[in-house]
């Protein structure tokens, strides 16, 4: 009886093959539509500018950050280590990790490879990589921090959101240093501009209760750039070079 | 072997070997237009920086001077390619000085031998 009812069950609750094969096509159908409307980022972006506006002149002082006590006196402290120096990660061939990753790209340009279930994003400086999961690899459970961090994305309409999270405590961030508890959320959209040109636009909140009192937010724009591409970023090859030199040094030494 | 050369041969040996750090603290970027003229005695576009090494000839005497550049990347992208400078070539950079007045700069433009700016 028991089996007979879940039997009957089982088969009440689904509709005939024939339908089930017509709902499934007419869903991929949608599926597929939905996909192909939404806005295609793929492609090589760089450094935007409003037209006739300048340069942006480097160095040029930036607001106060909203700051925690404790976190100031981390990144005080940093500052203290390095500064007269002037040493920074990338002059140690060390990437910049998110946000500067992606706020600071466009300089150097980006490449951004568009899938249904994946974006990969390549920033040109230091050859940084982003996955951003769509779908079922979104909720990947066994993951370590790292200085981009972990990114999974969801469309809301022709918008693409992105939440990072998972990254290390960076207080040699340049501009927006964060704790390991920051959370990025990034929303892209694609514009295209009266002569035709496409450009893509990322509004950044980053929220991190541990360094700030409050949601940092930025924005920031590419130009797409046809016919660019991107640039191997060998780094520490003349490290390398310069072992070997030593390596032979010694080797003739004996 | 005395205790001296004991601890100089083991330091050596602990030692890592120089890593390829770069910092643009000690140049005064703010002079973007200083001149120097010279033979190229090394050039070596890499990132982060490359390295430029020429022999000027100046009030001082002559001598080798070594100067940072931008990125390979920048470089490439800015019109430098494999060959167009070569050892012995005479060029110019538009550097900025260090800010202490010592020898070397940061080369934000360089003219090779045959007027290609890159």
């Amino acid at each position: 009886m028991l089996r007979g009812t879940r039997f009957v069950g089982e088969f009440m609750r689904k509709p005939p093959t024939s339908a089930r094969i017509l709902v499934a096509l007419l869903g991929l159908s949608l599926a597929g539509v939905a996909a192909a409307t939404r806005p295609d980022f793929t492609g090589v972006w760089g450094v935007y500018r409003e037209p006739g506006a300048a340069a942006p002149q480097r160095g040029a002082p930036q607001p106060a950050l909203p700051l925690k006590p404790e976190a100031k006196a981390k990144i005080d402290a940093y500052h203290a280590l390095v500064d007269k120096s002037g040493d920074t990660p990338g002059g140690f061939c060390l990437g910049t990790g998110m946000p500067g990753s992606m706020l600071g790209s466009g300089g150097y340009p980006m490449e951004v490879v568009q899938h249904d279930k994946m974006f990969v994003v390549v920033y040109e400086a230091h050859t940084e990589v982003r996955h951003i999961y769509l779908g079922e690899r979104a909720k990947e459970q066994d993951l370590f921090p790292d200085r981009n961090g972990y990114s999974f994305g969801r469309w809301d309409g022709d918008s693409l959101i992105v939440e990072t999270t998972h990254l290390k405590e960076a207080v040699d961030q340049a501009r927006y240093p964060h704790s390991d508890q920051a959370k990025i959320v990034e929303e892209y959209r694609l514009v295209t501009n009266d002569d035709g040109s496409k450009v893509l636009i990322a509004n950044m909140t980053l929220t991190d209760p541990t360094f700030y009192t409050q949601p940092i937010k930025a924005e920031k724009k590419w130009q797409y750039q046809p016919g660019i591409r991107l640039l191997p970023y060998e780094c520490t090859e003349p490290a390398w070079e310069a072992h070997l030199e030593e390596l032979a040094n010694k080797q003739a030494a004996h | 072997m005395n205790k001296l050369l004991v601890a100089l041969l083991l330091t050596a040996a602990l030692t890592p070997p120089a890593f390829a750090h770069h910092s643009a603290a000690r140049f005064d970027l703010t002079i973007r237009d200083h001149t120097v003229v010279g033979i190229v005695k090394e050039f070596k576009p890499a990132n982060p920086h490359t390295k430029i090494v020429l022999e000027i000839a100046d009030e001082k005497g002559k001598r080798d001077i070594e100067f940072e550049g931008h990125s390979l990347n920048n470089y490439y992208r800015g019109g430098w390619r494999e060959g167009l400078v070569k050892l012995g070539d005479k060029i110019t950079l538009y550097a900025a000085p260090t800010k202490d007045g010592t020898d070397g700069g940061y080369a934000l433009e360089v003219v090779a031998a045959d007027g290609t700016r890159f």
